[in-house]
This record gives C-alpha cells, structure tokens and sequence, in this order.
C-alpha cells in the first residue's frame, strides 16, 4: 500500500489586513491634524532709538496723525471721525496717499484702547496701500 | 471549419499596491502633523480680531506671544503678568530665542478685547533687544 507523502505546509504571514491597518492609522490622522496655518498682519518695528540718533523733523504735509482714543473714536488730524467706520477710514488713507504717495501715517493708540480697533485700522491702511506706518502710545 | 475559442481573462483590478498609497499617505499625515503643546491656557482663534489685508506667514522662524485680556503673556506654556513686563523677563525669553535664531518673527496672538499698553509694552521690549519682525495674527474677514 503506497502511503501518501504529507503536504508541507508553507509558513505564510497573511498580509490581507495591512491596508486596513493602514487606512484605520490615515482615518486617525486624518480627523486628528489641524493644520495650524499662520495669517496676519506683518509689520517691521523700527530699532530701538539709541545715544546720538539722528532726529528726523516731519511737517504736517509728510505726515498723518491718527489717534485712537480709550473710548475707541477716531481723530484723524485732530478731526474726530467717531468710531471706527471701515469705509471712511479707507476712503480718507486713499485721498492722503494720493495728495503724498510718500505719506507717513502715524496711529497713535491710548493705552487703555482695545487692540481690536489698532489693528481695525491699521488693517485698513495696509488695504488701502499705506506702506509707511509707524505705531505709537500715550 | 472549427471555432476558435478566446479565452477570456477575468477583469481584476489590481489591489498589489493598495496598502503602499495607504502607508504613503499614512506617512504624509505623521510627518505634517504637529501636535500643539501649549496647555495652560491659550487665546482660542475665536477671540482674535478680524482683518482683510492678510498674508500668510511661514511656519519656521516664528514664536508666538499669547495675551489674553487679562493682560496675562504666555510664551512656551509660560505665564508672565505685568510685574513681568517691568522686569524685562520677557525681552530675556525672546531674546534667548532670537540668538538662537536671527530671522525670527514674533507672532501676537491677542484677544481682541486687551488693552494696547500691555501689546505696546512687549513691542517695546522687542524693539530694545532688536527683534523687529512682528506679526498680528487675525482672523480672515469674510463678509
């Protein structure tokens, strides 16, 4: 009687569920990232005023004052414009830069003002194309 | 005249390469994931003020100043007060980072509803310790 040889059986590691793992791992980090984009306004402060710098004296024509008051109204030239109208503010940077491309623009905001209304207004003169501004406080 | 038989091959759609896109993508996602560190207390994106004239800005060379309307400034899971401001310890933390890297950008997220003179304080101090670049982060307005 011939005995039949018994079959090796081939060691095999199933690999069919990889891809689920896989994806199960992507699903996690899919739901997980939060892409933390940076965006806002970008200005460059001006050193720090050292012994011996240089005063430049502006007149009136060079610059604009614009001043933010702690009750968050608005003085443009000593003119009180009330509080912050996106519109007006714009409207009046595109007349002083048309008037003087070179015109500097000077926010001045009270100490006790809130952020919120520099940056309302500093917003519209970047959007307006004001390049040269300069921030100050009381 | 005898038909000739054309074997058809079943139509399968090749799954060999499945799980590599799975691990590619997989390996996407670990590598641009950042996870956020700060845990005391951040200002939540809800809280900043809105702005139109916005640019993005790149990721490396930056730290970020959080102010909460409180007036409390963190930096690194840090919290400084005002006392802090006075005794310049913020302007020693930036300026340990600016040493370390020249480029640096600091970002100010604020609450919309601080007061400016703390914001004016720290600015002040960046001026002194020569770190210029400075960004408001905002949120995007859109109307």
């Amino acid at each position: 009687m011939k005995i039949s040889r018994r079959r090796k059986r081939v060691a095999d590691i199933p690999n069919a569920s990889t891809s689920d793992i896989a994806f199960l791992l992507i699903i996690f980090f899919m739901s997980t990232t939060k892409f933390d984009v940076k965006e806002g306004i970008s200005l460059v402060l001006p050193p720090a005023a050292q012994e011996g710098s240089q005063v430049v004296k502006l007149s009136d024509k060079d610059m604009t004052r614009i001043l933010i008051t702690n009750t968050g109204e608005i003085m443009w030239n000593d003119a009180n414009l009330g509080v912050f109208n996106s519109s007006v503010i714009e409207s009046k940077v595109k007349q002083a830069l048309a008037a003087n491309p070179k015109m500097i623009f000077s926010l001045k905001t009270d100490r006790e003002a809130k952020y919120n209304d520099m940056i309302s207004v500093l917003d519209r003169l970047k959007s307006a194309g004001a390049e040269k501004i300069s921030l100050s406080t009381n | 005249m005898a038909k000739i038989q054309i074997k058809r091959r079943p139509k399968v759609i090749p799954q060999a390469s499945q799980s590599d896109i799975a691990f590619l993508l997989l390996l996407f996602f670990m590598v641009t994931t950042v996870f956020v560190q700060e845990k005391v207390f951040w200002v939540d994106r809800s809280r900043w003020p809105y702005a139109e004239s916005i640019q993005k800005i790149p990721r490396n060379h930056t730290t970020t100043i959080y102010i909460k309307a409180d007036e409390t400034v963190l930096i690194d899971d840090i919290p400084y007060y005002v006392e802090d401001i006075e005794n310049m310890r913020i302007a020693g933390t930036v300026q340990r980072k600016f040493n370390e890297d020249p480029n640096l950008i600091v970002c100010f997220r604020t609450d919309r509803e601080t007061k400016y003179g703390v914001l004016s304080d720290v600015m002040r101090q960046l001026q002194d310790i020569g770190a210029l670049k400075v960004t408001f982060e905002t949120q995007r307005k859109t109307d």
